[in-house]
Formats: C-alpha cells, structure tokens, sequence
C-alpha cells in the first residue's frame, strides 16, 4: 500500500496521457492489485505506456466510482494495443471541488489537479470517507498523517529524483486555480465592509528544489550502512549479468510535447543620468557634509545642473523642473544629495525679488567696482601716467622727440584729469589734504573765502579711481576752510569751517555726520579757522599730552591745541596762545586786558622739533614760537606788507621756509635772519597758496589768482619754469603735490580740482639740499 | 535705495557705455538699456561663460572663487559682476 504513493507519483509524471473508459470501470476491483504490481516497477522513471496507463486507468477508476458524475469523454485515442492514450488537457476545472471529500482527492478529471486536491484535502478536513480513508491512509502512510501540505510535498518530493518542469509548472498551476477557488467561496457580502486584518508573518521556507546529496561524509552515523548498500548493489549488479531473473529490456520515454508560452511585460524605460564631478565639487560636498547644515552654495556650482537650468529661460521655467533636473543626475554622495536637494525647496518658495537683489549689500558693492572698472577703461592712460607707467603713446612720442634732436624738451605740464562732479560746480575750492595712509585718498573742501556769499560747506573725499564720483561726500553748515587728514588713525580727518567750528570726520563709515564736534566747548574759536594740523608731539610735557593733538589757528588770533578724549567723546582744549597786535615798530610786551589779537591766518611746525612752530597773521608778521612758551613769541619776521596766506617749513632744508602773502610776493626765509633772502614775484596778483615739492629742495609751486607757477630755484630765481595760466573767469585757490609721483594738483574757484603732470621737468639728481644751500650761500654773500 | 539708482544712472552715463544689464539667477532682466532680445542673448550666454570660468577658477582650488569676469574683444569690452542670486553685465566701447 506504500507504494501506491509511487502509482501517484508515476500517474503524476504522465499527465497527458489518460483515458477514462468504462474499462476503467470494469476493472475497478482490480485496480489496487494493478496499482500494486504497477508501483514496483514505479521505482524507475521511465514507465512504460502501458504501465502509465494502467496507473491512470487506475486512478480513473476511483475517481468515477467516488463521484456521481460522469466525466466527458468526446475524444478517445487508442493506440495499436487498444489503449487510451487520448492526450489530456494539461488541467480541467475542478468541478467537483466543492463536492464530497472523497471525490476531492481525485476529484478532476486531470491528474494535474490530484495534486492540487491533495492539498485541499489536507486543508479542509482529515479523511472521513471510509474508501477514500484507506486510500488516503495508504496514500500518506508514507508520510506522518499531517495536514501540513508542505510535508507531503516533502515526502513526494524526497522520492522524486528527476523533476521536471512541466510537472512543476502544472502542480502551481493547479494549486494556483484551487487556492482561488477556496478563498472565493470565503467571501461573502457583508464580509466586504469589514476591516480586515492583514498580518503578514514570515512563511515557512517553502523547499521547491531540494537535491539531496548522493554522497555521504566518511564520518557521518550512516556511512557504515551506506558502504554496506554500495557494496551489495556492486554484487547485485555483478550478478545480473549472467542471471537468469534478470531480463533486459529496452525502454522508450514519452516526450512531452512542449508548448510555447508567450509572456509580455511592460517595457523597461531606460534613463540615462550623467553629471560630472569636479574638484570644487568634491569639495563642496565634503565642506557641506562637515558642517552638517544646508549649503547653498553647493549647489549652484554644479554645472550641469546649472546648464540645465539656463536653458530654459522665460518665466514658464519653475522650480519643480529644476528638482526633477536634480533629482535625475547621479549624485557624488547619498548625504549631498539629501543636502541638495533642500536648498532648492527654499528658493522656490520665496524668489528673491528683484528689488531685494537691487538693495542687497553685494550688489552695491559690484556696481561700485564696476564702475570704477568703467572708469578706469576710460582714464587708463591719465591714470598710467599718472602712476608713471609707460604708455604706448609717451613711448611714440619719445622716439619721435629722439629724432627731432631740437634740444632739451622744455618742462611742461599736462593737465590729466580733474576731480569734479555736478555737486562741486560753482564752489570754491579751500583746501585739499591727501591720506597719510593711503595716498590715493583725497580730500577736498568747498568754502568761500570771503565772508559775503557764504553757504554750506562740503568736503569730498575723492579716491583716484574715481575721478568723476567722490567716495565720500560731508556737507557742513559752513563754509569749509581748512582740512587735515590724521597720521595716528588715518580715517580721522579734521575740519575747519568758517564759523569756526572744528569737527572730525571719520572717512571710513558711511556716516554723514562728524565725529566729533567743537560747537558745544566753551572755548570754540569765534572765527573762521584757517588751518587745522594734527601733530605729534613726541617730547610730552606732561602724560596728557602725548599722542597726536589737533591743533588750530582761527581768525580770533588764537592758535589752539586740541585733544580728543575717547571717553568724554568732546575735544578739550588745553591751552591757548594770543597774538598781539603790534603797534608800530616796536613790541609790546605787556599784556594789557583786553589786547587787540591779530587774526592768524597759518600756521605750520618745524618738520623736526615740534615745539617749534610758525605763525602768520594778518598784518604780515611771522611768529616763531613753541608749545613749552606760551607767553611770548620767540622771534618775530617781519617783511610782508599783506596778510599771509601760507608758510611752510622746506622738507629737506630745516631752516629754511617759504611764506606767500596777498603782497604779490614770495618770500623765502632763513630761520636765523630777519629778513628774508630772497623773494619772488611773478604777476601783480595775490599768491594763495605755496608749496614745497617733496622731490626736490629747489622746487616748489605757487599759486595765484590767475595762474599756476612752479619755481625752480636751481634753474632761475627771478622766473618760475613753469606757469600754466588759469582758464577765464577761474581762481586758482589751492595747490598740493602728490607725494609719490609727479604731479600738483590745483583746486579753483569753480570746484573743480586738476591734476597736473610735470613733463620733462626735473631738477637735478638727489633732492638737491646742497643746491638750495649753494643758493642761499651766494645770495646772501651777494647781499653782503 | 536711491544711492543705488544714482549709481547704476552714473555708470550708465559715463563714457563709452554701451549698455548696463542686471539679470536675475533665472535669466529674467530687472534692469537693462538694451532691448529685450539682445539682454536675453547677453544674459544666456554670459551665464554659461561664467559658470564655466567659475568652474575652472575653482577646479585649481576649490577655496578660491570667481568675483569678477572681463573680456575684451575688438569692439567692446564685456564685464560681468557674478553672483548667486543676479548677474552685472555692463558693455563699454573703451576706445571711444
């Protein structure tokens, strides 16, 4: 009866071929014997024809004497023995699966679906039908009698050594069709509405292929019982040879028709996604990646995003395509990728407005460097020669010059560029003071000079390389007189107006108002300051006094020392000193209550003892006096007949000095004689303002109302080299030379401040401070 | 602010200024003296010219980056101010 598990196996191997006959019937009673010889040479695969379809005819039997029905039989093929050998449909409906349980264990017409039953036998119930009891026992006495369907299909499974995939592809197709079957007939209609729960658990392994080894490990329990087996099958098969029980045949296996399934899927879309990862990139990632925080930065960088997304322009472009754009791309990273992919949610739901990138920070300062770089497109050959590059041009004109061989070039000056803009039109210009520290900053203020038409004041700071726009722009209440910028801390620059006031501005912040302001100290001065220093006094007197101090000079005849004390954030002055008129030839030395002051109008200390300082007044006089005296001056020079508009200390020879006044002259003094040794005198007009080069001792610029002249004292002290007359209707108010370079600078009454360029100009080798001396040594032993 | 306007009227007045163009991140103009077409020309394709000098600056070293790009060509001078959210271009005949 155990073998009749093989019967079932070998009807199983033989789907197709089948035959339902009333034969079948007839032999029913028969049919175990049949099945019992059958299944003892079922041990082999290959079956005979006949012996399958005994088998079948077998189960057939069983299947039409269990179930009521009749199976149809429309077709029958015999072959030439008279045997059924109708091929079988590979699986006929089950239709008497919800029949009796008798007819379920073959209750198809197909011995496909005898597997599937199986199962569904085993599900359902345990075997109640008494002929189909002794049939199932007999059928699972191979195996425990468990419902588990899966030890059946292991205990079939063990015996089977050869699958095929046909029978396979069969057995699931079944078991398919009659798990369905059952689970329809589960649901009912008002099961529909229900929750269902689905909890999934982990099934038990199914085992669909299970090959056990042929050969067994010399160790192993049964390697004894093996060997034994092995050694009694060799004389086994020893013996048959010549044996008379054993008898060859040959056999023949059926093939299987195959039949050819056709499967269609969807198509696989296929997207290619490049990007490329460059340096920055990489490094980008890594820096993001570091932080731990969103860099948007980052992202922007990648080209090929960034291509992606400009090149698509116009405002159909959203932001959703520039995600989708970066999320096709390979990313170098998983964590950048989580990183990038944020970022671009944010601008997308606040664009910046094109007014906010009008307003931001960045983009002032790019318009400011664009348009320096405009301009310096512009004045790039002004600006060279300036900085005493060589330009294309010069170096033509030099070979040209070479040619000619007139003879030395006479010096002129060319007039490169000037500082002016709608704001400065119409204003006069007062003074100018360069940056000490950075000698590309300019300053320049506006302010009438006489005391009618006055209005508010300016002061610009001009830079180089803008020459059409001032970086800084301070309107004043008054007049601005005088200007200086500080040496200890370069952004302070210190202002005197005509009021009086005296402020300080600090260059670096865009503020408009001063730092600092006079107005409130008690002791301000009442008049017009006419010149304003910051000196450093390197020998203090006391501890308060070390450190830079403003010192002033105002119409009111004092000259006053200022200090700025960081912590009160109000200039205090310190000390005074008075000018006294004098009164005819001789001095006055008493000091009356109340004493006419003269008005001082400059004022300038000696370049190296700065305790030592000279005065101008409006009479005419120079005071030479020091800070540790406040009493009276030292000495007094007295030659000009108007009042004096500068006085300068020479840079190089320390004993000697200049001074202009409205007397048409230019005096020239020693510091230890009385009158002066020599004097210039161009033009019938007032000389405003005098400077020393600070190239070369023997030269120095002086200007007028109608002109500009510089004197070199080594080629002529009776005419200026160079004159350069002022255009019509301007003043020239203000002169400075560039320190570096060699160009003078000349402010006007129209605002406008021109930079001059020296050509062909030049005094000599050295600074020629023996030449000067030489000068003043023959002068004055000519005057002897 | 008004100090920008002033600014941008000024370079657009100096001498030698072709046109002043300020783009958006996306292409879009804000502000330009060109018409609309030749902005959008200028505007694409500088973008690309300095994603790419961007991306050589700072392939030799990734710390460094692109602050400002000048080409001159025979006609006109291009200079482009890059930024992350706009663009500065601003085209000037030098030799006028």
């Amino acid at each position: 009866l155990f073998n009749t598990l093989a019967a079932v196996r070998v009807k199983l191997n033989t789907m197709l071929l089948y035959s339902r006959s009333s034969r079948a019937m007839n032999i029913s009673t028969s049919g175990i014997l049949r099945l019992n010889r059958s299944a003892t040479y079922a041990r082999s695969i290959n079956a005979s024809v006949s012996r399958k379809s005994f088998c079948l005819a077998a189960d057939s039997k069983i299947l039409e004497k269990s179930s009521v029905q009749t199976p149809k039989h429309t077709i029958q093929v015999l072959d030439e023995n008279g045997k059924d050998v109708t091929p079988r449909p590979v699986y006929q409906p089950d239709p008497a699966a919800v029949q009796s349980k008798h007819s379920k264990i073959f209750a198809s017409d197909t011995s496909g679906g005898t597997m599937s039953d199986f199962y569904s036998t085993t599900y359902q119930t345990t075997t109640n039908a008494s002929f189909a009891g002794a049939f199932t026992r007999s059928l699972f006495g191979s195996g425990s009698v468990s419902i588990g369907s899966q030890s059946i299909m292991e205990s079939m499974s063990e015996e089977i050594e050869d699958p095929s995939s046909k029978r396979d592809n069969s057995i699931s197709l079944s078991d398919v069709q009659v798990k369905r079957e059952e689970v329809k007939e589960l649901i009912q209609e008002e099961m529909l509405d229900d929750m269902v729960d689905l909890y999934l658990v982990e099934s038990d392994t199914l085992c669909l292929l299970d090959m056990p080894a042929i050969s067994v490990s010399v160790d192993s329990m049964e390697a004894e019982s093996v060997k034994e087996r092995n050694s009694r099958y060799t004389e086994l098969c020893k013996n048959r040879t010549g044996n008379d029980k054993y008898m060859g045949r040959s056999m023949q296996t059926f093939n299987g028709a195959s039949k050819t399934k056709e499967v269609q899927s969807e198509a696989i879309t296929m997207a290619d996604a490049a990007t490329i990862a460059n340096n920055w990139d990489m490094y980008d990632s890594f820096c993001s990646a570091g932080q731990g925080e969103v860099d948007l930065s980052t992202d922007t960088d990648k080209a090929s995003i960034a291509e992606m997304i400009h090149q698509n322009h116009g405002p159909t472009r959203t932001m959703e395509r520039t995600m989708s754009v970066i999320s096709s791309s390979t990313i170098v990273s998983s964590s950048s990728s989580r990183m990038e992919m944020e970022p671009f949610v944010v601008p997308s739901e606040s664009k910046p407005d094109p007014e906010l990138i009008l307003q931001s920070e960045e983009f002032q300062q790019h318009l400011f460097v664009m348009e320096r770089i405009i301009l310096e497109n512009i004045y790039q050959p002004k600006l060279a020669a300036y900085r005493q590059l060589p330009t294309l041009e010069g170096m033509v004109l030099l070979e040209e010059s070479s040619l000619d061989e007139e003879g030395p070039p006479t010096p002129a000056l060319e007039r490169l560029w000037s500082f002016s803009c709608e704001l400065t039109t119409g204003r006069n210009v007062s003074s100018m003071a360069w940056n000490k520290r950075n000698p590309d900053l300019l300053a320049v203020g506006y302010g009438q000079f006489a005391f009618k038409d006055q209005k508010p004041g300016l002061v610009c700071c001009w830079s180089l390389k803008n020459p059409s726009w001032p970086e800084r722009i301070f309107t004043c209440q008054s007049g601005v007189t005088a200007l200086d910028f500080s040496a200890s801390s370069a952004s302070m620059l210190a202002v005197g107006m005509h009021d009086g006031t005296i402020a300080t501005y600090n260059v670096q912040s865009r503020e408009k108002t001063p730092v600092i302001d006079s107005s409130d100290c008690v002791h301000k001065h009442t008049s017009p300051v006419w010149q304003v220093r910051w000196i450093n006094h390197e020998r203090a007197l006391s501890g308060e006094d070390k450190g830079e101090a403003l010192i002033s000079v105002s119409a009111d005849g004092r000259i006053s020392k200022w200090f700025l004390r960081k912590d009160l954030m109000k200039l205090k002055r310190t000390r005074n000193d008075r000018f006294k008129r004098q009164v005819g030839e001789k001095e006055r030395k008493s000091e009356a209550l109340i004493s006419r002051q003269a008005p001082g109008l400059c004022f300038d200390f000696h370049p190296t003892d700065s305790n030592i300082y000279l005065a101008g007044t409006e009479e005419g006089h120079i005071h030479k006096c020091s800070c540790s005296y406040n009493e009276q001056f030292l000495e007094t020079y007295q030659a000009h007949k108007g009042p004096l508009y500068r006085i300068t200390w020479s840079p190089f020879c320390s004993d000697v000095f200049l001074s202009c006044s409205s007397d048409w002259t230019i005096q020239l003094w020693r510091q230890d004689l009385f009158t002066p040794v020599l004097g210039f005198m161009s033009t019938q007009r007032a000389v405003y303002d005098v400077m020393w080069s600070p190239k070369w001792a023997t030269v120095f610029g002086a200007v007028n109302e109608g002109r500009m002249e510089i004197w070199d004292l080594g080629a002529s002290i009776l005419d200026p080299t160079i004159v350069n007359p002022a255009s019509p209707g301007v003043k020239l108010t203000s002169l400075l030379f560039a320190t570096e370079t060699d160009c003078v600078l000349v402010g006007d009454s129209d605002g406008q401040v021109s930079v001059y360029q020296l050509k062909n100009f030049t005094a000599g080798e050295g600074t020629q401070v023996g030449t000067l001396e030489d000068i003043i040594g023959s002068t004055l032993a000519s005057q002897l | 602010q008004a100090e920008v306007e002033e600014t941008l009227k000024r370079i657009q007045t100096h001498k030698g200024v072709i046109g002043t163009i300020v783009v958006n991140a996306e292409g879009i103009p804000i502000r330009t003296t060109l018409d609309n077409s030749t902005t959008v020309q200028y505007a694409g394709l500088l973008h690309q010219l300095t994603m790419k000098a961007r991306s050589t600056v700072r392939d030799i070293d990734p710390q460094n980056d692109l602050t400002f790009l000048r080409i001159r060509s025979k006609k006109h001078e291009i200079m482009v101010a890059p930024d992350k959210e706009y663009m500065l271009i601003v085209i000037q005949n030098p030799s006028e």
